[in-house]
């Protein structure tokens, strides 16, 4: 029983940052109907420039996600700025290359830039545990779970409550409406593209205290946060959010009760079902 | 490039069509023309510089290379007129496919002999391209465990390395010994195995040998899990569950330092960590991530070494160039170019079957690897590899069993590991 209930309490904590990582790109397709595929690889350059703050300036991780995701979000809007919009119009099959192509580049970039080691951020509380009972709880996977939550409340808040937020979500909802009452929908864009990378830079900035990582880390994060996409409702945050914990206690369920080697088919399986039985997602709307 | 490919191959169907038709007298004037034409030796080094076993291939690369430097800093191949050798780079990227492509591209461009490439599935994907072409050139593997390989009728290959089956044995052998010395054995292990190809061939030979030398310790459960996985905490919680005194763990550079954490943060009790043959936990990485987590781990890998004056002399040439310790990939990469070196020596030529003649003849009394003479048998194996148990200590690996070439004494059962301060 000890076991299932521990497995359970992992699944949650690492569910909540994996809901962290989806959130950004659900974002980024609800606005633009583009599937970032550089996701991952955003989100190792956030982990690593967590690492390179902490080895050189001493800089703790949880603090470093303000300077990780100013830095991503720089990156995503370039991306957006410079790439993605000149393609918005193109069939899906370009837009997915092309976010292909930006991965390649910016996992390769990794490579020359950092090595290939596994690197891990050393903390001093990294490895701090405490016990209540037969459970173990994690403390930084308490902190990082704790803190994707908080960032998944703030950018509820600044969708919801600012003018801003509000031009997101319009252009998001009708382009041609929010056009139609002179929202800026290249800004827009530009600034959607960006929040989305940001989310997923913090995330990685998050996930440094708990993972080793390397440059080529990037593509399990992108099919990770894909898969709870679909399976939340693609476009839908809330759905990327309980996407997320349902996958992370789905796998951990599924290595107690399957061969852990099995565990990944956990969350896919998922994935088929909803395809078959809900195909606009757990929580997806109208579309 | 690609003429000059032809023009050896040309050269080569002479040859042949020479040793059909003239007498061995006719032969003499052949290699002359060979060994006027080879001021340069190309040796395609194909190893996985990116994806998931990029650290790897760093490290494999530095050490073909600094062979490479060595056997030309020493002259060159003197029987050939002090020609040079080159290492052309290929990337196979821990995808056979990919490595059948640089393979082809690597023979296109005039290759004379291969070497690579660590991943069993590459290493495989390349003898096929060798076993399909028409004009074969002959491959060293340097590193690559899989028993098969060697076993598909390819002549032109040959195994540095050390198989499976010698790891698998002479993991469980150590053990044994360990335990019976100290008089304290492990009676109850769980099984950690990384589910990819390797993982599975090294738990079958682990467990096989673990039968025939009828191990007296039990191994109550085998947990797999997928390679790069993200997260451990639920497997080690099943493996808790076990109460386990031993954790074997066939691992991947990545995954060895997840899981050591997870052991710490989940307070599991044992008296030893031990790598039954893989890498993970004496790669450079790991102590250097993990610190005083790393201290005492055992793994049981084809080594270096450490008692023989050349290996010292290379490991601390290696150490002084990159910067990190000499292990594993390093001394058998190391060694790989150093055999292909000493086969081209004694044939005299880059000609692919004089090589392959040369080659059975092999037998190299000083190295920098674990293990006797090397010497090839029928199927391309070098029949003096074996394998060293090896823990962390202060940061390094340390070799402990077998016991004539041991540098430290084990450190066993090992600190608890929450009580290192």
């Amino acid at each position: 029983m000890a076991l299932y209930l521990q497995a359970i309490v992992n699944g949650i904590l690492i569910g909540g940052v994996y809901s962290l990582m989806a959130v950004g790109l659900s974002l980024i397709f609800g606005v633009m109907r583009v599937i970032n595929f550089a996701h991952g690889d955003m989100m190792v350059w956030g982990m690593f420039l967590s690492f390179w703050l902490f080895t050189t300036l001493g800089v703790d991780p949880y603090l470093s996600i303000l300077a990780t995701g100013t830095a991503v979000f720089l990156l995503g809007a370039a991306v957006q700025r410079g790439l993605v919009s000149r393609i918005l119009s193109a069939p899906h099959e370009m837009q997915i290359l092309l976010m292909m192509g930006v991965a390649l580049v910016l996992e390769n970039v990794a490579l020359m830039t950092w090595g290939p080691d596994p690197r891990r951020v050393n903390v001093s509380y990294g490895l701090t545990t405490f016990w209540l009972g037969p459970i173990v709880f994690d403390l930084p996977r308490l902190v990082t779970f704790g803190m994707a939550l908080l960032l998944g409340l703030l950018l509820y808040l600044f969708l919801s409550r600012t003018d801003l937020g509000r031009m997101i979500r319009a252009a998001s909802d009708n382009q041609t409406g929010a056009l139609l009452v002179g929202t800026d929908i290249l800004k827009v864009f530009t600034l959607a593209f960006g929040i989305g990378a940001a989310c997923v830079g913090a995330a990685g900035s998050l996930m440094t205290p708990l993972l080793p990582f390397t440059p080529s880390s990037g593509i399990l994060f992108t099919l990770t946060s894909f898969n709870i996409v679909i399976i939340g409702g693609m476009g839908n945050l809330l759905g990327a959010f309980v996407g997320g914990l349902l996958v992370g206690v789905s796998e951990s369920l599924g290595a107690v009760l399957l061969v852990p080697s099995l565990k990944e088919i956990v969350g896919f399986v998922l994935l088929v079902l909803i395809l078959l039985f809900r195909p606009q997602g757990l929580l997806g709307g109208r579309r | 490039m690609a003429s000059n490919s032809r023009a050896r191959g040309v050269d080569r169907r002479t040859l042949l069509k020479g040793m059909g038709a003239a007498s061995a007298a006719g032969l003499v004037g052949f290699p002359a023309i060979v060994r006027a034409q080879a001021r340069e030796i190309k040796i395609g080094s194909v190893q996985p510089m990116t994806g998931l076993l990029a650290v790897v291939g760093k490290t494999t690369r530095q050490a073909n290379q600094l062979a490479v430097d060595h056997v030309n800093a020493e002259g060159g191949i003197k029987s050939m007129g002090g020609a040079k050798l080159v290492l052309v780079p290929g990337d196979h990227q821990y995808k056979p496919e990919v490595a059948r492509a640089e393979t082809e591209r690597l023979m296109r461009e005039g290759c004379h002999v291969l070497t690579g490439a660590f991943d069993s599935g590459s290493i495989n994907a390349m003898i096929q391209v060798i076993k399909q072409s028409s004009n074969p050139i002959p491959f060293v593997i340097d590193i690559g465990s899989a028993d098969q390989l060697t076993q598909q009728g390819v002549k032109y290959v040959f195994r540095v390395f050390t198989t499976n089956d010698t790891m698998g044995r002479r993991g469980i052998e150590y053990l044994m010994d360990l335990f019976k010395t100290s008089g304290d054995p492990c009676k109850r292990a769980v099984m950690f195995q990384v589910s990819d190809l390797f993982g599975q061939v090294g738990r079958e030979r682990t467990m096989e040998w673990h039968k025939k030398l009828n191990a007296p310790f039990e191994v109550a459960e085998i947990i797999t899990y997928p390679a790069g996985t993200q997260d451990l905490s639920t497997e080690v919680a099943k493996a808790k569950a076990a109460k386990p005194d031993l954790i074997l763990a066939i691992t991947r550079p990545n995954d060895a330092i997840l899981l050591v954490q997870e052991l710490y943060k989940q307070r599991l009790d044992v008296k030893a960590v031990v790598g039954p043959g893989n890498p993970g936990f004496y790669q450079p990485t790991f102590a250097r991530a993990l610190g005083k987590l790393a201290e005492h781990t055992m793994a049981n890998a084809p080594w270096w070494n450490p008692k023989s004056a050349l290996g010292q002399k290379v490991a601390a040439d290696y150490e002084k160039r990159y910067g990190d310790p000499f292990t594993t990939e390093s001394a058998w990469s190391y060694q790989g170019v150093r055999v292909i070196a000493d086969i081209l020596e004694r044939a005299g030529t880059t000609d692919p079957d004089k090589f392959v003649e040369a080659a059975r003849k092999t037998d190299i009394k000083e190295h920098v690897v674990s293990g006797g003479p090397i010497q090839f048998n029928e199927q391309g194996d070098n029949i003096g590899a074996s394998s060293s148990m090896v823990q962390i200590r202060e940061g390094r690996p340390r070799v402990i069993y077998p016991k004539e070439v041991a540098e430290i004494q084990p450190v066993y059962p090992i600190p608890k590991l929450w009580e290192r301060g």
